[in-house]
């Protein structure tokens, strides 16, 4: 079983790409689990053509931790894809880092980490503990960053990079760095400096994503691109991406930047 | 309470804020304390304050809540189950509630004191603790000990500037063992100077009652450690302080001077009363003049120089292989808590 966790910047698409991509290994015949760990609960939503799935977290808020099953909070998708969100607390209240420690551990005690494929799609940044929780080990052994060439989603995926650091270095700890996923923002020079950025930690620039209006107009329609528009290039594209993903062996370590290092490859790329 | 003698790390000073503060919130007789957390929290904390209190024989029942704030509580935050323990606590018809908030509640980042704002018929009263992370047990009964001024009124209090009332104890230490012997040596004392206490701030008492904090003429401290409670009810309410107990045999005498000085009286006779009552004590430990003895107080109590002085009154001699006598942390309180003391020094000697 592979499974991979996919982070970044807040509002980057990492739920666009990750749908995508499963969307892409379902196409595979694979057996494909995508989880969602973020409050906001729309990472599967293209895949379960535009429905909003009861979160685990519901099911905790009700009190029905204890005889909550599994049809209870996995639902079939585009694909076959069994689809997970696991929620958390409204703004403001509570702790969303410790809801999803709970959600492992319900979907451990379920047995509903199974499947060929299980695709993390995990909050915009490693805020505490809890957000860590899918690169502990017995979870993700491959993180993949999906960042533009912005700054600011830079500086996020280099921070990601921290925690990966942090994590490989315990005692056990086996998640690597699988490498980087540009998602393309739409500025110029923007491809070469997330390139740039993959090798400056230690890694290597895994698929580059091109604008295109196929995106928007197949989530408009709920739906991945992969089903809306399946003999687009972008699904050609996304279907890259998982091949590349699947037969990745490039696991490492990163090394991340200092702030002056960061902004200076940025200013690097940055056009004239 | 005393500390434990054992290893720094482990003394019962440096435990939770939440026993601390529960010590003084519990002795409110017809309050009721609800503490925002874990069941676990006040199940740790009321069984070591019921224990301590078994040891003195002296147990009563705690009139503690728990919100049992429970993994869904944590992770979609907690202050509806506060809000519906005070409900629960409401039902008992307290005169107030205290609440009072664990680690867990602020790391998550409940806002205790807004429920607490709410209106709920009575006082509800947040006491700053946030458990370990708030600080320790004496950081918890300090700032219970300022809380439970609110009961009180605000600037000037429900006094409005009358400061008919007493003398008021504040910060007893109500798990020490020798709590009722220690007040009573300080109301002797008082007596001594035609004065007595009025308010016990908070011991055993009713929370209509502990609104006389704003009339008092003199807050007494428990010990120095409760420096800024008193500082802040000098401000809030205008009240003078001396900042402990009387601790050994001088310091009993300048108790003394310092309690006429802040009333207006003259304690001259008083003073010699009291030093004739030392001499006649010690003069009842004659027979330990010249023995060897070895002290080792705690560091950083402040029972050294007491036991120095003790030890000097009575001519014993500090020597090396003496007889190791104890030096409780905190020092006994007044004339009489040196004879108690000398009791235990002779005991060890002649053992």
């Amino acid at each position: 079983m592979k499974q991979i966790a996919l982070y970044g910047k807040g509002g980057i698409g990492k739920s666009t790409t990750a749908a995508n991509l499963s969307a892409a290994l379902a196409e595979r015949g694979l057996s494909v689990l995508q989880i969602g760990c973020d409050p906001k609960r729309d990472s599967t939503r293209m895949l379960m053509h535009g429905s909003w799935i009861p979160t685990v977290l519901d099911q905790v808020r009700e009190g029905r931790e204890a005889a909550i099953t599994t049809d209870q909070v996995v639902y079939r998708g585009f694909g076959g894809i069994r689809c997970v969100e696991s929620g958390g607390p409204e703004p403001g209240v509570g702790c969303a880092g410790r809801g999803i420690i709970a959600t492992f551990q319900l979907l451990e005690r379920l047995g509903s980490l199974s499947g060929d494929v299980i695709v993390y799609d995990v909050l915009g940044d490693v805020v505490c503990g809890g957000f860590a929780m899918p690169m502990r080990e017995g979870y993700a052994r491959e993180v993949y960053l999906v960042t533009s060439g912005e700054l600011m989603s830079l500086y996020a995926a280099n921070n990601i990079c921290k925690a990966i650091a942090r994590l490989a270095g315990r005692v056990g700890g086996r998640c690597r760095l699988a490498g980087v996923i540009g998602n393309a923002a739409g500025q110029a020079g923007e491809e070469p400096l997330v390139r740039a950025f993959a090798d400056r930690i230690g890694s290597r620039l895994v698929t580059f994503i091109p604008r295109d209006p196929v995106v928007q107009r197949a989530e408009i329609n709920r739906m991945t691109v992969i089903e809306y528009a399946p003999d687009s290039p972008q699904a050609g594209v996304y279907r890259a991406l998982a091949g590349s993903i699947l037969e990745n062996r490039d696991l490492v370590v990163p090394t991340p930047l200092s702030m002056d290092e960061l902004e200076s490859l940025a200013l690097e790329y940055l056009p004239a | 309470m005393s500390s434990n003698p054992l290893p720094w790390s482990t003394s019962r000073l440096e435990g939770c804020t939440l026993t601390g503060a529960l010590s003084v919130t519990a002795e409110v007789t017809d309050g009721v304390t609800v503490v925002h957390g874990p069941a676990g929290c006040v199940q740790h904390n009321a069984s070591l304050i019921h224990a301590t209190l078994l040891d003195r024989d002296t147990p009563h029942l705690l009139r503690i809540l728990s919100s049992d704030l429970d993994e869904a509580g944590v992770i979609f935050g907690g202050e509806g189950a506060l809000a519906s323990c005070l409900g629960e606590a409401l039902a008992g018809d307290p005169s107030a509630v205290f609440v009072l908030s664990t680690c867990i509640v602020q790391a998550i980042g409940d806002d205790v004191g807004a429920v607490c704002r709410r209106e709920w018929g009575v006082p509800v009263i947040p006491v700053p603790t946030s458990g370990f992370l708030g600080g320790g047990f004496q950081d918890g009964m300090a700032g219970a000990l300022v809380a439970l001024g609110d009961l009180a009124g605000g600037e000037g209090g429900s006094g409005g500037g009358d400061r008919g009332g007493g003398i008021t104890l504040v910060g007893e230490k109500n798990l020490e063992h020798d709590v009722e012997e220690n007040f009573a040596e300080v109301t002797r004392l008082l007596a001594l100077l035609g004065e007595r206490p009025g308010l016990r701030f908070v011991r055993g008492s009713r929370a209509a009652a502990l609104a006389g904090l704003s009339r008092g003429r003199l807050n007494i401290l428990r010990e120095p450690d409760l420096g800024p409670v008193g500082e802040a009810f000098a401000a809030r309410f205008g009240t003078p302080y001396l900042d402990s107990f009387p601790v050994g045999l001088s310091g009993s005498l300048r108790f003394l001077g310092e309690v006429a000085g802040v009333l207006g009286l003259d304690p001259s006779d008083a003073l010699e009363e009291e030093r004739g009552r030392q001499v006649d004590a010690l003069a009842d430990f004659g027979d330990l003049r010249g023995e060897r003895i070895a002290l080792s107080p705690p560091p950083g109590s402040g029972a050294a120089p007491f036991a120095a002085e003790v030890a000097a009154s009575l001519g014993l001699r500090i020597a090396d292989g003496g007889t190791p006598l104890p030096c409780p942390s905190p020092p006994p309180v007044g004339t009489a808590g040196v004879v108690r003391l000398l009791h235990r020094w002779r005991r060890a000697i002649r053992a």
